[in-house]
Formats: structure tokens, sequence, C-alpha cells
């Protein structure tokens, strides 16, 4: 361990660091105004660490077996951090609403982070491994966090035997991956060797814990309910940095397997069982938001969609390809992030009641004309969303059609064009009901609906933020590919 | 001359409009007015200028920048006479847009001026950009206002209209971007570099089997847009549905940014492939002229029977377009401008009928002539002219089409004329039902008869609307070479080459 790994681990081990701080923080003095402080803290000094890595970044920095520091990498974990800061400030929202002191939220956050952050890094199987199980655990504890909300216990234990379940068949696979190469790194250490029919079904198992974190289908059913369950907050840090961190481990994992580059007849049934994943996923996701009213869960069954699409990365054919899928990738996925944050914070600006897991998308009706900032963030997400041009979400879909022009993947790209069309069917119907002149029709429930409140400067002041940097990245998305290109 | 200058302009007026809106009520459509008139004085004074230094004749770049550097994406504008007619259509017609909104709207004005801008200046960006990125760019642009005009001041059924009109055109456009990214791959792989830029694709030597899919995927997004049968299910809803504003500017414009597709992508990016698949695109043309035809006649409602005969119409420019001919090319190129005139005219007269009837059934018309004699002529002049009688533009037009395309397909072509037959009964049955026979105000029972004195006459505001566009409609009927001068040397030429290139 040279001092220049400590350097290039810096962000990870801040955010470590301060999660012990903040434990001791708690013991010293309970209050939810000051561990919030403490934790965007943490989470900025993080941010400026990595941000001055992936500037000075030259080449990637192996840091022990377990760990691979490079300009990817470092990009995602700045997402994460972004994304997790936008977590902390609208859980303070949330939270106000009891009476108890929520300290150990905050901890369990920083846990995410670090697994996230530890995922995003790793280049063997134990780091990856650690780095699961520490965001899983940690997001069991959030997800059912709510103890006054109906669908909390449901969701944890759903969240908590699925989460396990698909870590144990991760870990078969690892196994059997281990007994044909006798290495627990991503890169085999003797690569000529054909593997067999062990490695496959490894790799296949492996996948399958994947796909099961990433909510792709046939894996997604637990999506929906433990989204519509879950805090607000939490909901969007599970559709953030628990998708950011997965696929981006994924790709790290993928790359890295010049078997998938073979001639090798193994091979083309990888490809096979991802495309399979991914057309699923598009049609799966999309159709089954088409008629979903209930915000969190249509955004459930988008983000599988989204996810789908972005397996399309993984298809690439020949190495030279990698650079471009990377990128690719990585501009999806801030746009898939921003867009969530951007919703999410909608959803938790417009709740009226605490209780987010019934909120309808009917209840923005005719928002544009009483909010207007608010709503133009919900449209400017929802058309990210879509991928519709002045938007950085038709950025992403424009690298992942190249890298599947590139890749030659025409029926992906069939599929990608229906599951887009069926796609703007629920978005629309979102940017319409947004629209919506006229009076308010409110059936179900007698009670006068009241008024939103008006925004207070600095919500007003995040909003307009979000609002610009979608609009912003998506007319010059330049400035942001330039953060991950290669020097 | 400044193509961005005059988008961004038309941007900024819709945004002073609507705040305009906010600080005094009904000052939105003045201000709109004012600066549209402002900006289209300048594009012409700005033509007139240049006129002399430049040829039009040729694609002439305007500007060239640097966008998205990791894609080689450049901003590239440019203009020939195509864009220029296109672009001057597209302006007047901005025009009569406002002036029909006058006293239609009456909720949400400002943003509504702001959407009407939006949508032209995103119009006028599809036809001069020439970076195919950047084309796909304002494609989407112009679409996204123009739904939001579908789907808040719409009819009564506007949200499955703005959402079938969405979903039709942006799953085509998909296939386009595909067929473009697809373009730019094979750029990358002649010359080792991404391009998105159209000139250089025109030096591209493409293989026969890719350049048929490529073109397809043009030719699917731009047919969608046209429309032709068989994907022209989205428009008679639209239409139907859209403000009348917005049926001006669908059929008045948004339909020609296909033709003008056609004629720019399809044609001279792939002429060869094209060549191959005229015959098909041909039948599909004489196909939509029979078919919109036949529909129109059968329809009850006014604006869903001329949004009918404009799929009858643009069936004309299809044929035209695919049968490689300078004749038909001009009446190709005539036919868009006359079309565009002929049922912007026609939209309006409906919204002026609706805002007095409140009804577009035409059970609930008759006899209008009676209290509204000039509304009358100018109705009896506008479906003349949708029916293609001489001394019309749509005469000439359509005209030229059938001589120049009965040298290539004279059976189709026969069929083809058959439906200026249909556009004859269906024009008459149009005039007939709402200015003839006995005075019927409305059939709705709640309503009581509004009496003949109600049925006002046209205002001043519609006098002028109308007289501009039938003056237009004369003028171009009587001396087409208005028009044609432009189309006489280049473009046929073009033409020419591209089917000689293309046999050889």
């Amino acid at each position: 361990m040279t001092l220049m790994m400590l350097h290039n681990l810096l962000p990870l081990l801040i955010v470590a660091f301060g999660i012990v701080l903040s434990l001791l923080l708690i013991a010293w003095h309970r209050s939810q105004k000051s561990i919030l402080i403490f934790t965007l803290l943490i989470f900025v000094c993080a941010l400026l660490a990595s941000i001055s890595l992936s500037i000075n970044m030259n080449e990637s920095v192996q840091v022990t077996v377990l760990l691979k520091v490079d300009g990817y990498g470092n990009f995602a974990v700045i997402l994460v951090l972004l994304a997790s800061m936008a977590v902390s400030l609208l859980s303070s929202r949330w939270l106000t609403n009891s009476l108890e002191v929520h300290d150990e939220y905050f901890v369990l956050i920083q846990l995410v982070v670090l697994g996230a952050g530890i995922l995003v890094m790793s280049d063997h199987f134990a780091a990856l491994f650690l780095g699961f199980e520490l965001l899983s655990i940690a997001l069991v504890g959030l997800v059912g966090y709510g103890k006054n909300c109906q669908f909390s216990v449901e969701t944890s234990f759903k969240y908590l035997i699925l989460s396990a379940s698909a870590s144990s068949f991760m870990l078969l696979g690892i196994a059997f991956i281990y007994s044909q190469t006798g290495s627990l790194s991503f890169v085999p250490v003797n690569i000529n060797s054909d593997y067999g029919f062990f490695y496959q079904t490894g790799m296949l198992l492996f996948l399958v814990g994947i796909a099961f974190k990433l909510s792709l289908a046939p894996f997604h059913f637990w999506t929906p309910d433990v989204y519509q369950g879950s805090p607000v907050p939490i909901t969007l840090l599970l559709a953030s940095v628990s998708k950011v961190a997965m696929f981006i481990v994924l790709m790290k994992y993928w790359f890295s397997q010049s078997y998938i580059f073979s001639e090798h007849n193994g091979s083309e049934k990888m490809l096979l069982i991802i495309n399979v994943l991914a057309i699923t996923s598009m049609l799966v996701g999309n159709a089954l938001a088409l008629k979903q009213q209930n915000i969190k869960r249509l955004l459930a069954y988008s983000s599988i969609a989204h996810i789908g699409y972005l397996l399309i990365v993984l298809l690439i054919v020949s190495p030279q390809s990698i650079e471009l899928a990377w990128q690719g990738a990585l501009f999806y996925l801030s746009a898939y992030v921003l867009a969530t944050v951007s919703i999410f914070t909608a959803l938790v600006l417009t709740q009226a009641k605490n209780d987010s897991a019934m909120m309808q998308v009917k209840d923005w009706q005719g928002l544009f004309w009483h909010h207007r900032p608010l709503a133009l963030l919900i449209i400017f997400a929802v058309l990210s969303l879509a991928g519709i041009p002045l938007t950085m979400g038709f950025i992403g879909k424009f690298y992942l059609l190249n890298i599947a022009v590139q890749a030659q993947q025409w029926w992906l790209i069939g599929v990608l064009i229906i599951g887009s069309g069926i796609g703007l069917v629920y978005y629309l119907n979102i940017i319409f009901i947004v629209f919506h002149t006229g009076q308010k029709t409110n059936s179900d429930s007698k009670e006068q609906i009241l008024p939103l409140p008006a925004l207070k400067f600095m919500q007003k002041l995040t909003v307009i933020t979000l609002i610009f940097m979608g609009v912003f990245l998506g007319l010059l998305p330049d400035t942001l590919s330039e953060l991950f290109a290669v020097k | 001359m400044s193509i961005t200058f005059v988008m961004c302009s038309l941007l900024i007026a819709g945004g002073l409009a609507w705040f305009a809106e906010g600080v005094k009520a009904n000052s939105a459509r003045y201000v709109a007015l004012l600066l549209v008139l402002i900006v289209s004085a300048y594009f012409v004074f700005a033509l007139i200028m240049t006129n002399s230094s430049a040829d039009y004749n040729q694609l002439h770049l305007l500007v060239r920048v640097a966008w998205i550097n990791s894609f080689n994406i450049e901003y590239a504008l440019a203009i020939d006479y195509l864009s220029i007619v296109l672009v001057s259509l597209t302006l007047f017609l901005s025009l009569i847009c406002i002036l029909v909104s006058w006293h239609e709207i009456k909720e949400k004005v400002g943003f509504y001026y702001f959407n009407l801008l939006a949508s032209i200046a995103g119009i006028i960006g599809v036809f001069t950009a020439v970076d195919m990125f950047l084309f796909f760019f304002f494609w989407e642009v112009m679409l996204l206002p123009m739904t939001a005009l579908i789907a808040i001041w719409g009819h009564e059924n506007k949200h499955f209209a703005a959402i079938k009109f969405f979903i039709f055109t942006q799953v085509s456009s998909l296939l386009m971007l595909v067929a473009i990214i697809a373009m730019a791959a094979v750029h990358f792989k002649q010359t080792g570099q991404l391009s998105f830029f159209y000139q250089d694709w025109l030096t591209l030597d493409l293989p026969l089997s890719l350049a048929q899919y490529l073109m397809l995927g043009f030719f699917i997004a731009f047919a969608v847009k046209l429309p032709s049968v068989p994907v022209h299910s989205w428009l008679p809803d639209a239409h139907t549905q859209a403000p009348t504003a917005g049926s001006v500017l669908l059929a008045g414009v948004l339909l020609k940014t296909g033709a003008y597709g056609l004629i720019r992508f399809v044609l001279q990016l792939f002429p060869e492939a094209s060549l191959n698949f005229a015959p098909f695109a041909a039948t599909l043309g004489v196909v939509s002229i029979l078919y919109g035809a036949k529909m129109a006649f059968a329809q009850q409602d006014f604006k869903r029977l001329v949004a009918y005969s404009s799929i009858s119409h643009m069936g004309f420019v299809m044929l035209a377009l695919f049968s490689f001919n300078g004749v038909a090319y001009q009446g190709a190129i005539l036919t868009l401008v006359a079309h565009g005139l002929s049922s912007a005219a026609l939209f309006s007269l409906a919204g002026m009928i609706y805002s007095r009837i409140h009804s577009r059934n035409l059970m609930n018309m008759g006899g209008f002539w009676q209290g509204a004699p000039r509304m009358g002529g100018f109705a009896l002049v506008f479906a003349a002219a949708a029916f293609g009688l001489p001394g019309l533009a749509n005469f000439v037009a359509e005209f030229l089409s059938l001589v120049g395309a009965y040298q290539v397909y004279p059976l189709l072509t026969i069929f083809a004329a058959l439906g200026l037959i249909g556009s004859a009964i269906y024009g008459m049955v149009l005039f007939q039902n709402s200015f003839q026979g006995d005075f019927k105000g409305s059939l709705q029972a709640s309503l009581p008869a509004p009496k003949k004195s109600v049925f006002k006459d046209l205002s001043r505001r519609e006098l002028l609307v109308c007289s501009a566009l039938v003056s237009l409609l004369i003028v171009i009927g009587f001396y087409p070479n208005l028009i044609l001068i432009f189309f006489q040397t280049a473009d046929i030429a073009l033409v020419n080459n591209n089917l000689v290139g293309a046999v050889q």
C-alpha cells in the first residue's frame, strides 16, 4: 500500500472514516440537523477528492489486488455521491414529519455509499461481494425505515429475502468460476485456456445475482413493491445509487473478460443471454408501466425498461468499442440519475400528506398552471426518460443507438424503438396531466385538496438548478463527456 | 443572411408574447403578430440583399460551427431555393395562424403563442439544417410544441389525438435516427471519421444492398409525416382535434417537412435505391390519392374531410417525386405551396364556422350563404382550389405532376387522375352542405337554433386572412413561374443526373 494508492482511494477513505466519526457524533450529540450537515460535509469532501482525482487521472491504478481505480469508476463515484447528496437533502424533509431523532438513518446512507464506492472500484470478486453486501444490508434497513407506513414490513422482507437469494446465487456462480480459473480476480490469470461448462454456468449464476439487483426481467418482481413501499428518498437511493453501482461493476467484470470477444462457442451463448435479458426487460418494463397510475410503481417499471436499454452496451463485438461503450453507459446513467433525482424531488415537494406510497399521477393535474418550476422539472425529467431531444436522455439514447449500430444488433434496435414507442404513451400521459387545464377533478376523496404551499427560496433554487443542468447537458453534452473521455 | 437569427427571434418573440400576456391581458397576440411581421420582413429583406451575390440553385452554406465534438456533430445551416420557398410559406402561414387564433384562444393565451412560435422556429430549422443530427434535433423540437398545441387547446378528444400524433412521428423518426447513425458509421468506415454533414454524405459510395435499408429508414419517417397510406391514420385525428391554428400549421407546413425530406434526403442521398423503390412509392402515392379522396367524401366532420383531402393531395407529391421527371418535380414543388395555401384556407374557414356555431359537423351546417355571402364566396374559391379549378394554384400543380408522371407511369397516372374527379365531388359536398340549402344553425337540442342574423359574415380580420390566401392562390394560379422559375435549371439537372447516375 503506497501513498499513491491511498491517494487514489481517498474518496472511499473519506466516506469510511466519516462513518466512524458519525457514530462518534451520535454518541456525543443526538441531533438530526447536525448529523445531516455532517453527512453532507462528508459527501462534499469525498466529491471534491474524486473530482480532483478524475482531473488528474492519467491511467488506472491497481490498489492491492482487490480494487482498481480508473477514470470510469471515479466518474461513477462522483455520480453516486451526487445522488446520495440529493437523497440526504430529500430525507431531511421527509424525516421532519415524525418526532424521533433519526441519526442511524444517515449512517445507513453513508454505508450504502461506501458499498457502492467499493463496487464501482472493485477488480476482484472478494471486493465485489464486500461492496454488494454492504450496499444490500444497509438498504434493507433503509427500505423498511418508515415504521408507520403500512407497506414497510412487506417491503423490507421482500427486499431482504430476494437480495439474500440473489447474493447466494452470485456466490455460487463465483465459486463455479473460481473452480475453473483458480483465481478470484476479474481478469483470469491464464486467459487462453478453454473454460468449460462450469465456467459458463458460473457466469450465468453471477449474472442472475446482478440481474436481481438491476431488476432486469424476469428478475424484476420485487421492484414495484419495494419502490412503492419504501420512503421516497430511499426509492431514489435504490433507483440511482444501487443501479449505477451494480451496472458499473457488471461492465467492469464483463469487459475484463477477453472471453466474450473470442470466437469461442460459449461467448455467443452469453451474448444471447444478455440479448434476451435486454429484450424482455425493454418490453416487460414498458408494457407493465402502461396502465400504471401510481407514480412510484410507474417509475419502477420504467427503470426496468431503462436498464434493459442500457444492456445494449454489453453487446459490443470488438475490444475497440469498449471505450465508446463506457462513455455511452456513463452518459446514459448520468442522464438517468439526473432525471430520477428530478422526478423524485418533484415527488417529495408535491407530496401533500405523508403517504408517498399512494401518490397518483393525477395528483399532478394542472401543476403547470400553479407551480411552474416544479412542473417544468417534471416535464424535463419525463422527456429525458422518454429520450426526446433538448434533454440528456436523448443524447444517452443516441450513444446507445451508436453502439448498437456498430455492433449491428438490428433486432435489439427494433425492440428499443418499439419499447420507446410504448413508453411514450405513459410518459406523455404524465406530461398531459401536468398540463391539464380546467377544474381539478378528484372523485375518490371527499376532502378538499389543500393547495401546495409555495416553494421556499432554497427549494426553488434547487429545482431551477436541476432543470438548468438537464437542458444544458442535453444541448452541450461535451461538457460532461469530456470528464470521462480517455485522455 | 442569418437563419439562426430568424429562429432565435421567433423563440424570443414567443417568450415575449408569453411574458406580455402576464403583464396585460390580450397583449400576447399583438406582440406575436408584430414580431413575426418584423422577422418576416427581415427574412425578405435579407433575401433580396443577398440574392445578387449568392447562388441558391445549389445549397448555400450559411453557418457551420462545431457543436458536439465527441461525435463530430456540427451546427450547420444552408439554404437553396427549395428551403427559401418553404421557409417563406412557413412565415406567411405563421401570420395566418396568429390571425386565426385571435379570438379562438381564450385560455392560457401567452403560453399558446409561445408554443406556436417555437414550433415555427423548429420547422424553419428543419428546412435549413444540413447536419443530419441537427436536422433530427429540429425534427423533434418542432414536434413538442405542436403536440402541446393539440393536447392543451384541442377539442374534446385531444389527448388521444396528441399521443397518437406524437407516437407515430416519434417511432418513425427513431427509424430515421438509426439510419442517420448507420450513415455516419459508413462514413467512418470509408473515411476514418464520423460525419453527420449532409454534403459529406453526398460523396459517399454506398453499396446498393445497404442503401436500400437506409433509404427505407428515411422513407418511413417522411412517409409518416407526408402522410402516405398506410401510415396516415394519425392525421385525421390530429387535424380534427387541433385548434384552428394547429390544423393550419399541420396541413400547411408540417406535412411539407415530409415532402422536403423526401426531396432533400431520400432522393439525393440514395438515388439508386430510390429508383428501385420508385414503383412501390408511386403506387403508394396513387393509393393515397384515391383512398384520401374516397374517405374525404364519406366524412361528416368538416375538418376531418379536409384532413383526408390532404392525404389525397400529398399523394400527388409522392407520385410526382418518385417519377424522376423534371416536369413532375416542378409539379411536386408547386403542389407543396398550393396545398399549403388551400388547406390552410379551408382549415381557417372551418375555424371561422366553428367559432359561430360551435360544431364541425356538416349535418349541423347549411344555408350559411344567406347570412354570410362573403364567407360563402371565399369558401367557394377555397373549395374550387382544393379540387383544382384552372386559374388557381392547385390546378397548375396537379396538372404538372400528372403530365410529368404520365411519361413514366402511364397506368398509375390514369388512376391518379381519377382522384381529381373525387376531389371535385368532396369539394362540392363540402360547399353544398355548409353554404347551400336551408339555413341550419345547430341541430343540438340544448341550443336554440340561432337566427340567421347570428351567423355573422366575415369580420375585418377574417377578411384579411381569406383575401390574402385567395390572392396568393390566384397569383400563383395565373403566374406559376413566380415559383417555378427557381426550379427550372439546377434541380432538373439534379434529378436527371440522379436518374442517369442510377441507370449507369
